[in-house]
């Protein structure tokens, strides 16, 4: 039997970098995949949405608002052609990943895994042919998947995210059922395309783990520049197909559409892992839970990335997964809790970064925030890109950057400087005083900085 | 501030429920105060508006201290200074009017002459001779979060100057220290030593490095906290404690109870301790009494039982009067009663004074044994321990009966051993005979 210091089931942002982390560090390292390595984000989800949001983007633009003065006419595009650029964009993305993790000296077994003890796993790969390893540590970085409630009739026109991607023609009519972050990211990419969007969502509103002062800036531009509809509140029923068309009723409402795109969330991917064989089983929800340094409560088996439900972001899983190695590997005491930003990329985009303002007033930590509109901002203004704001969620007492937010043109890069600031735990004194180089979107964080106590340099000061 | 009791010297207000300028009517809450003993609600005696609060929440002011005005809109306020708590109740400045409770809140015209003077202020528990250190050098170990009581001063008399401070924190590397700019903000408000914080990653502060400090701080411990060490360490040190521990057949009884719950009279078990004490009691006089002070003691003729409940923060200690004398049945309600309002919090200080005797009953908390402490005042406890299945010699053979501990705890200089073991096996046959509970109901 092969023996490996380390052994990581799945090859996704969560276990190809622990992966890599562990071969730097000088372990023998296996990495299990059933697919393609990158996993979801880059396959399936963050990469292939991405690259067609920035060619999405670029059109509603060009056809909408091009630059005052620019004339821009037969601005068209095909479908196909995006998806083949997407195609593409993945498997180059794939290829260096592989390239990557062969480099490193990590193995890669193209199989399926299951556990059969605490140290061992059982492989099959897709011509059923079995094999087993050893591994002192095992990191499980399986992800999760999204999957159809049973509710719904199996039919073509009735897709979820992975399949959408994969469409090679764009419906003319979308249906979404789920308003969440990648309801409302596919959403907003079809209605730049000029698709008919419809959002329903059973929530009161779409975006709910946002402020609602983050959630009405993009609700409006969702609604009022895409023209997507979004009905809340209320759920979808009555789904039926028929012929070319998908049809639902939603309060009241007959809706009608050629694709219903299903986004009501995703589940975590542990089926025919055999975890009672290595002693684990999943909590009520399905997730494998895991302490702060990612380790299951069998000592030798950590859980990074989605399947331990602490967050849905590649980013979190790849800290995780670095995080788990390096436990594992030279039984460091991880120091403190690290700060997760996420970047939404509907239109306008949205950064948020630690803590939220809604999650701050439910646990009556007493903060106070200050905020910056783009539209008084320079950068913004001479881009023609003005809608949005940037908001810090500030310690009432100290001053410390408890959480932050960003709304508008760019957020997702935004938000960086803010996760930098928060995670260096800056006080909203010290990060105004950081010069930010002008004209920069930047600019609005040291602005809202100084919005917390009421001292912006641009903007008019408050009457009291 | 009303003086809800006998021992009460000072309340604190912990809420108000109504606002300068709100209408008030008689009954209505106008505030909730903590005593040493419970927090309640006032209640006011009159109509009329609220029309100036002067102790404000979080205040703690001597009884019979104006904390407000109650009047009609117009009328003129005294102006009076906000009456200040002392630490030295016992010294007690204020004059203390008979009809105390609500006085002081419905007659704005007798206010004035209520307060007279402001008592000494709260004084921490402090450091003796601080150090004498120089502006500057203040201003720089504050900057700093550090704490200057540990500089040794080169300046006159030991005054710590400015380069002291410097060399200390070259001395102690401090500027090797990697402090959050969060973190150091957090120390200078709440005058942390950074010096002295213990970090998760060695050579780096953080705010959760600063928060735990400041957790770790000394801070005041409430009302009820305070007085439960300050009574039981006197007793625990002044009364010469001996403890009797016996074991108690409880399986008649739980069958005799499971009946008469059947027959919709539902006793608990402490109902029947409660009992079994008061009759036990009166044959045991030395176990109610009291030590009046070095050569005479003090008999009681009635007898009343405290009962130690768990509360929030601490514990109360409710106490049914004339248990002895009351049957079974009134003992059931009052024990009920007591119990719930102590729960809520709603217990008056005249429903927790008086005790002559006490149990502690930890049955429901799964114990196998324990000894409790004295309640002042008083020459024995009863501490009741759970009820265990255990195996038994009975006659010849071994049986699983429920068997339940009791311990007495008793003033050596009021109740010898022979006594305290007579004591603890009459309640146990009292209890183990259950004909006493049958003739009873």
């Amino acid at each position: 039997m092969d023996k490996y210091d380390i052994a990581v089931i799945g090859g996704g942002p969560g276990g190809y970098p622990a992966a890599i982390r562990a071969a730097q560090l000088g372990a023998s390292v296996a990495l299990v995949e059933r697919e393609h390595v990158g996993g979801t984000c880059l396959n399936w989800g963050c990469i292939p949405t991405k690259t067609l949001i920035a060619a999405a983007a670029f059109h509603a633009k060009a056809a909408h608002e091009p630059p005052p003065g620019l004339k821009i006419s037969g601005v068209s595009f095909d479908y196909k052609a995006m998806i083949d650029h997407k195609n593409k964009v993945v498997v180059k993305l794939r290829n260096g990943v592989a390239h990557l993790l062969k480099g490193n000296g990590v193995e890669v077994f193209p199989a399926t895994a299951s556990f059969a003890g605490r140290n061992q796993l059982l492989l099959k790969d897709s011509d059923g042919k079995e094999n087993t390893l050893e591994a002192k540590f095992i990191i499980i970085a399986t992800g999760c998947a999204s999957a159809l409630p049973s509710f719904l009739p199996r039919d073509e026109k009735i897709v979820e995210s992975r399949s959408f991607l994969d469409l090679e023609k764009l419906p003319r009519r979308l249906l979404v059922l789920g308003g969440g972050i990648i309801g409302c990211e596919i959403a907003c990419l079809a209605a730049q395309l000029g698709s008919e969007v419809t959002i329903v969502e059973i929530l009161e509103d779409v975006l709910c783990v946002l402020d609602s002062d983050l959630r009405a800036e993009v609700r409006r531009s969702m609604e009022k520049k895409l023209n997507i509809k979004i009905l809340t509140g209320k759920p979808l029923e009555n789904i039926a197909c028929n012929g070319n068309t998908v049809k639902g009723q939603c309060a009241g409402n007959s809706l009608e559409a050629d694709i219903l795109l299903c986004a009501a969330g995703r589940v975590p991917a542990t089926a025919g892992l055999a975890l009672e064989r290595c002693g684990l089983k999943t909590n009520a929800k399905g997730f494998i839970e895991a302490d702060r340094e990612q380790r299951t409560k069998a000592a030798n088996i950590f859980a990074i990335g989605d399947v331990n439900g602490k967050y849905q972001l590649a980013h979190a899983a790849t800290a995780q997964g670095i995080s788990a190695v390096e436990t594992a590997l030279s039984s460091r005491r991880q120091g403190r809790e690290q700060i997760i930003p996420a970047g939404i990329f509907t239109s306008p985009e949205i950064g948020t970064a630690g803590l939220s303002e809604q999650d701050a007033l439910k646990s009556n930590r007493k903060v106070i925030t200050g905020k910056f509109p783009f539209a008084a901002l320079g950068k913004a203004i001479s881009s023609n890109e003005t809608a949005g704001f940037v908001k810090w969620i500030v310690d009432q007492q100290t001053g410390q950057l408890l959480g932050a937010a960003a709304v508008g043109a760019h957020a997702t890069e935004l938000i960086n400087e803010a996760s930098l600031a928060i995670q260096a735990e800056l006080t909203c004194e010290a990060l105004g005083r950081t010069v930010h180089a002008h004209p920069t979107m930047s600019e609005a964080w040291m602005e809202a900085a100084h919005a917390v106590s009421g001292h912006c340099i641009h903007l008019p000061p408050k009457k009291s | 501030m009303p003086k809800l009791g006998q021992t009460v010297e000072e309340s604190k207000i912990l809420k108000w429920h109504k606002k300068s300028g709100d209408q008030v009517k008689k009954g209505d809450v106008l505030f909730e105060i903590e005593t040493d003993k419970a927090v309640l609600d006032v209640e006011s005696f009159f109509d009329g508006t609220l029309l100036k609060i002067i102790v404000n929440e979080g205040e703690t002011v001597p009884v019979s201290v104006p904390v407000a005005f109650v009047g009609q809109p117009g009328e003129a306020i005294p102006d009076i200074p906000v009456p200040k708590a002392s630490q030295q109740a016992d010294t007690h400045p204020f004059p203390v009017t008979t009809s105390a409770p609500h006085h002081a809140a419905s007659r704005p015209s007798a206010a004035p002459t209520a307060v007279v003077s402001q008592p000494a202020q709260a004084q921490t528990p402090g450091k003796p001779a601080r150090k004498t250190i120089s502006p500057r050098a203040r201003q720089l170990a504050k900057d700093c979060a550090i704490d200057y009581e540990k500089i040794n001063g080169t300046g006159p008399e030991g005054r710590i100057t400015e380069k002291d401070v410097l060399n200390y924190l070259a001395a102690k590397k401090y500027d090797d220290l990697k402090i959050t700019p969060a973190a150091k903000t957090l120390a200078v408000k709440e005058e942390i030593d950074l010096l002295s914080v213990q970090s998760d990653e060695p050579g780096q502060i953080s705010v959760a490095d600063v928060e735990r400090a400041v957790a770790e701080k000394p801070k005041e411990m409430s009302k009820m906290r305070q007085i439960i060490a300050q009574r039981l360490t006197k007793s625990f040190t002044s009364t010469p404690h001996f403890y009797v521990t016996v074991a108690v057949d409880m399986t008649g009884l739980l069958q005799l109870r499971k009946q008469l719950k059947k027959e919709g009279k539902p006793y608990s078990v402490t109902d029947f301790i409660l009992k079994s004490c008061a009759l036990a009691l009166k044959e045991f006089p030395a176990l109610n009494s009291a030590i009046h002070d070095e050569k005479s003691v003090k008999w009681r003729s009635k007898v009343h039982l405290g009962l130690a409940v768990d509360v929030k923060e601490g514990l109360v200690v409710p106490v049914i009067r004339n248990a002895d004398s009351i049957s079974l049945s009134e003992l059931h309600e009052q024990s009920k009663v007591l119990a719930l309002k102590a729960r809520d919090g709603k217990l008056t200080p005249a429903e927790m004074s008086g005790s002559t005797f006490t149990i502690s009953n930890m049955g429901m908390l799964n114990v196998e044994s324990f000894t409790a402490i004295i309640n002042p005042g008083e020459s024995a406890i009863l501490a009741v321990s759970s009820i265990i299945p255990t195996p038994v010699a009975m006659k010849d053979q071994i049986a699983v009966r429920d068997i339940m501990k009791i311990t007495v705890s008793s003033d050596h200089r009021l109740v010898d051993g022979a006594c305290a073991a007579r004591f603890v096996n009459r309640i146990k046959d009292l209890l183990e005979d259950t004909t006493t509970w049958t003739n009873m109901i």
